[in-house]
């Protein structure tokens, strides 16, 4: 469905300064500097995947989205997605896909979403029955009946997320693009996004994820992409990527004495939460849970105790510095 | 071209809704955009009641160039003239993308997008300054009609090429909200007869910033001042209309987006 090959995007921004000279020295000069926001992307997404892409910010996610959508021309590099080149057949392969921004609105603020969506009907040239039918489908999916016809400013977040997505999906588009689908909104809404999400999946629908929220990535996502840099860094199914780290476990504990800053091999302290509570990252196959609970106990006493394993933000922040010390030592290394 | 039309109909109805949703704003914005339009017809009233004029123009026929030139706006601007505004803001914002995701041609998105029912204010300020400017001459020929009707088509061709010249330095100088200073300051000279300037200024004013063909050139028609010859000035003007567009395309390419 996706095919990415040796995808690049450079682009020249100007270098500002911060100082009152250095701003009035851009008055007359401004140098300018290469930014590579993508750098050599290659890969595929099958039909009817649910791939999450994900990556610090100004890692390149959002280069790399508005490529496979068409809005940006890369510098260097290859797409074909549903048979088109997004850039070189804009409007025939918009036609056939779908995006949803959480940061970026595409209703109409003053007036209710039933209008927004009438509007979509036309741009799309969506013939009236199918409108009618996919309108009523999603509506009855989602539950916005009551607040179609409510302006746009008086929806909550929540509702207003739905009718988003019911904007992007009217012309039964075969590839979404999620960007942030879920920021801000509370638990009982992001669950009824990802069920909504989860459904147009079953019925073939591709979507590829951005965001921040981790949680919708375990909840959503068959396969990740993590992006660096513009490059990179991780490409295959959750599952490795929670694997990446090995057999490690996050325990948090309560002890009737203070722990001590420690040197104990398949043993880190991640955090400490009070006096008498910490949480630990426990390599289990260098120091076995039975091992570490039992010195535990005897050393400072174990009150409480709670073992998950390690979660995905912190598999997430080692692989971003992973990363980041390759970065700087290949800059060393190229220095010296 | 059926599903333009329909586009077009679909997206003037939303946007006609937009502007309901604030009455009292639409109101106040058609009004305060008349008064402004007969702030200059008013002072060319008391040049001519103070006995001085524009030489060789009755003021009845010095108003009818600002009424051809109100009428002009009042046509090109709606539809238009909003794709200005609607580039300063969303390449700045970022949010052009979205007009890019639609499968449209992102000119006409951008025109769409930018329609704006409050400038048909000024379709009424024109017809007002128009029919009092008529009413005090002797009436024109039918060929003069016909002539005055393709030049007044041209002048809103020029008034779109001049939209798609601004929206596109958009792209490029982002942010520049001063490019609505740039067009008043140009076209100003469009609303008094182009022979009270010297020779080498009118000439600019048709041949370079053709602002002289917005008003001056069809109200002359229409006076029945001008042969035939006059109908030419399509030609340039077609010219002006093209460059415009593959100005606007060329501009595009550069549009960079913003952080997401």
């Amino acid at each position: 469905m996706i095919e990415v090959r040796n995808l690049t995007k450079t682009y020249m921004t100007h270098e500002r300064g911060h100082t009152l000279r250095e701003v009035a020295r851009n008055l007359i000069r401004r140098p300018m500097k290469e930014i590579t926001a993508v750098n050599n992307l290659s890969f595929t997404v099958p039909q009817g995947e649910m791939l999450a892409f994900l990556g610090p910010n100004g890692a390149g996610k959002s280069t790399t989205l508005k490529m496979l959508t068409g809005v940006l021309h890369p510098t260097a590099g290859e797409v074909r997605a549903l048979g088109l080149t997004p850039w070189k057949q804009r409007r025939e392969y918009v036609g056939k896909i779908g995006a949803v921004f959480g940061q970026k609105s595409q209703l109409l603020w003053d007036i209710p979403p039933a209008d927004a969506f009438y509007m979509n009907k036309a741009i799309y040239g969506v013939p009236d029955a199918e409108y009618r039918a996919t309108l009523n489908e999603l509506v009855d999916l989602l539950e916005v009946g009551d607040v179609m016809r409510k302006p746009t400013r008086q929806l909550s977040l929540g509702e207003r997320m739905k009718c988003e997505f019911i904007m992007a999906m009217l012309h039964r588009p075969q590839l979404v693009f999620l960007d942030e689908p879920t920021i801000g909104l509370d638990m009982i809404a992001k669950e009824n996004i990802r069920g909504f999400i989860r459904s147009m999946n079953r019925q073939g629908v591709t979507f590829i994820l951005t965001t921040h929220d981790l949680e919708d990535v375990e909840m959503l996502a068959e396969r990740v992409i993590v992006i660096n840099h513009g490059t990179i860094v991780f490409d295959d199914a959750l599952s490795g990527l929670k694997s990446r780290v090995g057999n490690k476990k996050s325990v948090r504990l309560t002890t009737e004495t203070a722990v001590p800053d420690l040197q104990l091999q398949g043993l880190r302290i991640a955090e400490r939460l009070g006096p008498l509570e910490i949480g630990v990252e426990i390599d289990t196959d260098l120091l076995p849970l039975k091992n570490f609970i039992r010195e535990f106990n005897d050393s400072y006493g174990i009150a409480d105790m709670e073992i998950q394993p390690i979660p995905i933000e912190s598999i997430m922040k080692e692989l971003y510095l992973e990363n980041a010390e390759a970065r700087s030592e290949a800059a060393v290394s190229a220095t010296k | 071209m059926r599903g333009i039309i329909h586009c077009l109909g679909a997206v003037l109805r939303t946007k006609l809704a937009e502007q309901m949703a604030y009455r009292s704003h639409f109101i106040l914005s058609v009004l305060l955009l008349v008064a402004g339009d007969l702030v200059v017809p008013f002072v060319t009233l008391l040049i001519y009641s103070s006995g001085a004029s524009f030489p060789g123009w009755s003021m009845h026929e010095a108003l009818l160039i600002q009424g051809v030139f109100a009428l002009a706006k009042g046509i090109a601007f709606p539809f238009f003239f909003g794709m200005v505004g609607t580039t300063l803001h969303h390449v700045r914002e970022g949010t052009f993308d979205l007009l890019l995701l639609r499968p449209r041609p992102v000119m006409l998105m951008a025109m769409l997008t930018g329609f704006d029912p409050d400038d048909f204010g000024r379709l009424f300020s024109g017809a007002v300054i128009f029919g009092f400017a008529l009413s005090g001459m002797s009436q024109p020929a039918l060929g003069a009609w016909l002539q005055f009707g393709l030049l007044f088509i041209a002048a809103i061709a020029i008034l779109c090429a001049v939209s798609l010249f601004l929206s596109g330095m958009l792209f490029r100088w982002v942010g520049s909200s001063r490019v609505f200073d740039i067009f008043d300051a140009v076209t100003s000279f469009g609303m008094y007869p182009g022979t009270i300037f010297a020779k080498s200024l009118q000439n600019l004013l048709t041949y370079v910033l053709p602002v002289g063909l917005i008003a001056f050139v069809p109200a002359t028609a229409l006076l029945g001042r001008s042969g035939l010859e006059a109908l030419w000035t399509l030609v340039p003007v077609s010219l002006f209309l093209l460059l415009g567009a593959v100005y606007w395309n060329r501009m595009l390419k550069g549009y960079t987006s913003a952080g997401g």
